[in-house]
């Protein structure tokens, strides 16, 4: 690898990024905590439903939101260094928003994602890079029905705009994914997706 | 012919004719028919031949012969004479040998040794010309003289030193290599090398690094670790070499493959073990400079790792016999320079670097009790300052964990509370700085702000190490971060995901194990004042403080705390007209079930206190609510029962044989008078109340021991009478907890108490119950289903005589024609092997190995053959054929999932072929009532592939059609009346995305696919098609596992698969 960029950047602890609180699960099955493994599950046993999603719970609906973005970009780990985008603060989830693709169609299902990458220098060679990277994955794990946008944060890069003409470029962006070494850079970060 | 001519006839292919040639004459010298000398003279045509092939075969001759006499027989002279003959002629062929077994015998002497040496050393300069085996032949030689002679060849000094290493120079043969590393050692350890320390070094550095690569099927089994290991003994012999091998290992880190640069690194470190404190001192800096570079800009884990190791190995050998603290010590000299650049980096803890400057100081600090010393006294002042000057947060919590690094380093100088002897000679540097700690801690986790939630944490564990810390904090600093503790838990709101609290808890437990007095004395009183008298909310605030309490009691002490304020909320909760929900008195038994799980209560002297005050005092209690005599009704609710039950069936697992016995005599009566409570079985004049007491006595009854079974009431001469009554009372009872009961019951008497010749009796209620069923329509109530599925269980599982006309009536069962009676039995199948709490292996029973087995191998092939017939019957419009009833083919499906889930795969594999269609048919089904059966066929799948790997299910030809159905399965647009339930939808992507990590069986996630196309490539486009689709789904965990599965195939599924490297 090439002399690094930026070979001491800040890390947030992986700790105090955010995540999804899931409500507590409601403790109908008795005791929620500590004690499941004290008292197993009622025995397996003729009348015993499985555990079944009840009819309500699968009929409510949970649409992708921000946090499912930041939760499916934030495990990418930067080209340079094994840490994940989220602790070097590359990508953060108030720089993430979904917004209908046509506010005047109400019932359009198409949406937009709109991603700002902050990169952890402001010379940043890799900032393309890892654009590309939050672009594949995202094409890779949401529907079709979403478009997606990744940009660089303005005022973060000294080359911002160029980086931002390369991502939004459709014919850069395919030129770019057919290249070998890129692909294997990009593969290599993703690795640590989970 | 002579002899010696056959010898030479035969040598090349028979050697033990040859071998026996010799010893004839071996034989016949010992006799005295023949002489030595007359031996070595017959052979003189030859030796001077001019052919070395014939001298050779004529040398081998007496060198065979040699080995063949017995070892006394040769004189001195013999020897001496023999010796010099072989050593004139030492390149001939076996002579190298006939030296070998000469300087073996008892009579060869020092002298000799040098000799042979000598002829060595100036006969073989040619040596790396010669075959692999002569060779191997000559080091063996000296190998031996080395061993046996060794005096006389360290005497020889420079001559074989110089000689060994001339001789084996440019030697590339692993096996020669071995011999040639292990003499070179002895050379370089006993011999004076001073003037050929570099000649040597190099004569073995010259290896380094080592790439051999055995070659496939290697009869040798020397292996490249092999070789390493005996070269790095070498370069680590003698500190001689450490001006040459030190900076040439450390020149070695600038190579580009790692593993050069790991096997530099291990040699370094096995110098720096072996090489003396002021050696290894004179290199101690330079070391450290190069090393810093791969620690701070780690490449790799192991290689930052490997070095961190080195550099506390030589903070280790430089506190050698040092019991002062002096900064003109050679130590100090070391870490000054480690300590610097660590500060710098610290500077700013938040940033990547300051990791890496962690693990340093961590390392070297913890070497030794000195070594710890230095390094606090230049590391922490500066920490405090940075800690007061700090703009944020977040570089405060990062200058704590600093701390909490050189805490955990602290631990390991010198020890915990309960850590025994070894206690450092010196004062820890630590104390001086106590108060501070305690302040800033302190300060810490309680007056940041609540939603700092990992600074807090950060604080606590630091708290905590300090109090663990053998020596350091007295009783009542220690108290006072037990507060804060007690504080967090009790008064504070949750925050997120709760983790200080669940921090806050593991700290009291850890704290129990040291000084359980303050959490008895602290904690208790502040916990057992938050708990209610009685509960009648549904909301059971209550829950998190048993939950704690159940976490920090396990200490012995502590226990008999938790037990005496548990057990007497519970009295008085008993006594009470108006006891509230009866959550809370069953919360109080769970948390003691809890706690008693944890503990070894075998091994716990007031197991019997417990065990009089639950088993008999409780159960006593239970005999008189259920008469009716109680205050209230807590003890007549099953679920109360059933955890009383379980925690009686715990003591009295634990408590001796007599008072088993006592168990056992009182099952039914519950310890109590006649007059005062009617025991169940054989009474008419039953309610349901006296029933329940039924879940207690099976408790009971599993606890005790077998040999009990002649103290259980009604077994006497049989258990005829008793196992028919509660036949009866299981089939006629209505209440769900009570007919469990009683067939849990009758299972344990049939199982583990019914003697091996009384088995018939059970057998013949099998059967009758199996007779009560109506003969028109075939049909029996689902009570009778159970009872007879129960029995089975009790008979399978002991492997009774009928087993197979058990499952075969079981079967039969399941064909019936009656929809009800088939689709209760179905369930039943997975009664059979499940695993049970009552009877189980824990409490006795009787489980016999091939039970599983036995099973498997009777029913697999009924269902299968079953279900092939009703799907021909199906396909079959001929009015001839029988049409089965629609329900056969989904209660057969049911049945095969319940046996599936309770059999290890690896029987289930040799079957797969059969089995694989019918789990596929089990994925069509698509009614609502098939959610279950479709969960546990895909729990079976995943399994399967998971140990096995894609291969199997290719084997089987089924890849494309197990995909198209786990992708049916996927969707949530079904037709109508079909059902995908979320679960069910992301179950099966989980499959698939198994599939793709799992192309190689036993592979680790991730594996790469083998070479080859994968039998997964020609569904890939469609799977990756309709994943895209699933990428939409409703619930986000579906959504989850669809992106999961699909970067999985993305990246797993290959067609052009990558060369191993």
């Amino acid at each position: 690898m090439a002399e690094m960029q930026n070979s001491n950047p800040t890390i947030l602890n992986a700790a105090d990024l955010p995540t999804r609180l899931r409500p507590t699960v409601t403790r109908k099955s008795e005791y929620g905590g500590i004690f499941t493994s004290a008292l197993p599950l009622t025995p397996v046993d003729f009348e015993s439903d499985p555990p079944s999603d009840s009819e309500d719970d699968n009929l409510l609906e949970e649409p992708i939101d921000e946090q499912e973005i930041y939760d499916l970009i934030s495990s990418i780990s930067d080209p340079e260094h094994p840490i994940s985008l989220g602790e070097l603060a590359v990508v953060s989830l108030p720089d993430i928003a979904i917004k209908p693709t046509l506010p005047d169609v109400p019932d359009s299902p198409l949406q937009s994602v709109t991603v700002l990458i902050t990169p952890t220098i402001t010379h940043c060679s890799l900032a393309t890079v890892i654009g590309l990277g939050v672009r594949v994955r995202l094409e890779q794990s949401l529907p079709p029905r979403f478009r997606m946008d990744v940009r660089i944060k303005e005022g973060t890069h000294s080359t911002g705009d160029e980086v931002n003409k390369q991502l939004a470029d459709k014919e850069r962006v395919a030129a770019a994914l057919e290249n070998g070494a890129l692909m294997g850079v990009i593969a290599k970060m993703m690795e640590t997706c989970h | 012919m002579s002899a010696l001519q056959t010898f030479m006839l035969v040598v090349d292919h028979d050697k033990e004719e040859a071998k026996r040639i010799a010893e004839g004459i071996a034989h016949d010298i010992e006799t005295r028919k023949t002489t030595l000398i007359d031996t070595v003279q017959s052979l003189g045509e030859y030796i001077n031949d001019e052919d070395p092939i014939l001298r050779g075969k004529a040398i081998s001759y007496l060198t065979a012969i040699i080995q063949a006499l017995s070892p006394k027989y040769l004189s001195r002279q013999q020897i001496q004479v023999l010796t010099t003959f072989f050593c004139d002629r030492i390149e001939d062929g076996g002579a190298v040998d006939g030296l070998q077994a000469l300087q073996g015998l008892d009579r060869f002497n020092k002298f000799l040794a040098t000799q042979v040496a000598q002829a060595l050393f100036s006969n073989f300069q040619d040596l790396q010309s010669r075959s692999q085996t002569q060779r191997f032949h000559v080091y063996q030689l000296l190998n031996d003289l080395m061993s046996n002679h060794r005096g006389a060849m360290r005497d020889m000094g420079d001559i074989s030193l110089l000689g060994v290493v001339d001789i084996m120079t440019g030697e590339k043969d692993p096996r020669n290599l071995m011999i040639v590393f292990s003499i070179l050692k002895v050379i370089m350890i006993e011999w004076d090398i001073s003037n050929h320390v570099e000649t040597l070094f190099d004569s073995v550095y010259n290896y380094f690094p080592i790439t051999f690569r055995p070659p496939p099927n290697d009869p040798y089994g020397i292996t490249a670790q092999d070789l390493k290991g005996r070269l790095q003994e070498c370069i680590s012999s003698t500190r001689h070499f450490a001006p040459h091998a030190i900076p040439a290992l450390l020149d070695k880190l600038d190579s580009t493959s790692p593993n050069v640069k790991k096997d530099a690194l291990s040699t370094l470190i096995a110098c720096i073990h072996s090489y003396d404190p002021n050696t290894v001192s004179k290199f101690s800096i330079t070391v450290w400079e190069v090393l810093k570079f791969e620690i701070l800009n780690a490449q790799e884990e192991f290689l930052s790792e490997t070095s961190l190791e080195a550099l506390q190995a030589i903070a280790q050998r430089l506190s050698e016999g040092v019991t002062e603290v002096s900064p003109e010590l050679p130590l100090a000299k070391y870490l000054q320079p480690i300590t610097k650049e660590c500060n710098e980096q610290l500077q700013e803890p938040q940033n990547k670097q300051a990791k890496p400057a962690q693990s340093i100081l961590s390392r070297v600090s913890a070497a030794s009790p000195v070594s710890f010393v230095l390094v606090v006294q230049t590391v922490v002042p500066p920490i405090f300052t940075l800690y007061q000057e700090a703009d944020g947060i977040v570089k405060q919590r990062a200058l704590l964990e600093t701390l909490n690094v050189l805490f955990e380093a602290a631990i390991t100088v010198f020890g915990q509370w309960t850590t025994r002897g070894g206690e450092a000679a010196i004062e820890n540097p630590l104390l001086e700085f106590k108060d501070q700690f305690s302040d800033l801690f302190g300060q810490a986790l309680m007056g940041a702000a609540k939603e700092e939630v990992s600074f807090r944490v950060t604080a606590l564990k630091g708290f905590l190490r300090l109090s663990t810390l053998r020596d350091f904090f007295q009783e009542n600093e220690i108290g006072l971060f037990v507060q804060y503790l007690d504080e967090i838990l009790i008064k504070e709101e949750s925050v997120g995901r709760d983790d200080l609290k669940k921090e806050a808890i593991a700290a009291l437990a850890e704290i129990s194990k040291h000084k359980p007095r303050l959490i008895v004395d602290i904690t208790f009183p502040a916990f057992v004042a938050t708990l209610p008298e009685e509960d009648e909310g549904s909301d059971a605030l209550y829950m998190p403080t048993l939950e704690t309490l159940a976490q920090i009691s396990v200490e012995r002490d502590i226990f008999e705390t938790l037990f005496r304020r548990l057990f007497s909320k519970l009295s008085v909760l008993l006594q009470k007209e108006q006891p509230g929900s009866v959550a809370y008195p069953r919360a109080i038994l769970v948390t003691l079930l809890y706690v008693m799980q944890q503990r070894n209560m075998e091994q716990d002297p007031s197991v019997d206190l417990y065990f009089d005050k639950v088993v008999v005092g409780l159960c006593r209690d239970v005999a008189v609510s259920a008469s009716g005599k109680a205050k209230n009704q807590v003890l007549k609710d099953p679920t109360v029962l059933d955890t009383l039950g379980r925690l009686c069936n715990l003591l009295v697992r634990s408590v001796s044989t007599q008072k088993q016995e006592q168990v056992a005599e009182n099952v039914y009566s519950l310890f109590s008078s006649p007059q005062d409570f009617v025991p169940i079985p054989f009474t008419q004049t039953t309610n349901a109340d006296q029933e329940r007491t039924i879940i207690i006595s099976t408790y009971l009854l599993a606890g005790i021991s077998k040999d009990c079974s002649n103290k259980i009431p009604h077994t006497d001469p049989d258990m005829s009478g008793l196992l028919l009554d509660l036949v009866h009372r299981a089939v006629s009872s209505t209440d769900p907890a009570t007919h469990q009961a009683y067939l849990r019951h009758l299972a344990l008497l049939v199982n583990k108490f019914l003697s091996k010749q009384d088995v018939a009796i059970a057998e013949k209620l099998f059967d009758s119950l199996l007779q009560s069923q109506d003969t028109e329509s075939q049909s029996l109530n689902p009570a009778t289903i159970r009872t007879i599925f129960w029995l089975s269980k009790a008979l399978i599982l002991r492997l009774a005589p009928s087993t197979t006309h058990i499952l075969t009536s079981l079967l039969t069962i399941l064909s019936s024609p009656d929809q009800q009676t088939s689709a209760t039995a179905a369930q039943g199948f997975s009664i059979i092997l499940g695993e049970d709490d009552i009877l189980s292996a824990n409490n006795g029973a009787t489980i016999r190995l091939l039970c599983r087995q036995r099973l498997f191998t009777t029913v697999i092939p009924l269902i299968s053959s079953r279900i092939r017939e009703v799907n021909i019957a199906g396909t079959d419009d001929s009015a001839a054929a029988k049409k089965s009833p629609d329900h056969i083919k989904p209660a057969h499906l049911t049945a095969l999932a319940g046996i599936l889930s309770t059999i290890p795969t690896a029987l289930v594999m040799p079957e797969l072929p059969t089995l694989l269609p019918l789990l596929l048919q089990s994925l069509d089904l698509q009614t609502v009532d098939s959610v279950a059966v479709r969960i546990a066929t895909l729990d079976t799948l995943a399994v399967i592939i998971r140990d096995n790997g894609v291969v199997v299910i290719d084997q089987c030809g089924h890849v494309q059609s197990l995909v198209t159905r786990l992708l049916k399965t996927t969707s949530t647009s079904t037709g109508p009346g079909a059902v995908n339930s979320p679960r069910l939808r992301a179950d099966a992507l989980k499959c698939l995305k198994l599939l793709a990590t799992h192309q190689v069986p036993g592979a680790a996630a991730n594996a790469r696919a083998p070479p080859g196309i994968s039998p997964l490539l020609p569904v890939k486009a469609q799977v990756l098609r309709s994943l895209r689709a699933v990428l939409d789904d409703p619930k986000r965990d579906v959504r989850k596992a669809a992106v999961d599965a699909r970067a999985a195939w993305l990246r797993g599924v290959d067609d052009a698969p990558e060369e191993d490297e």
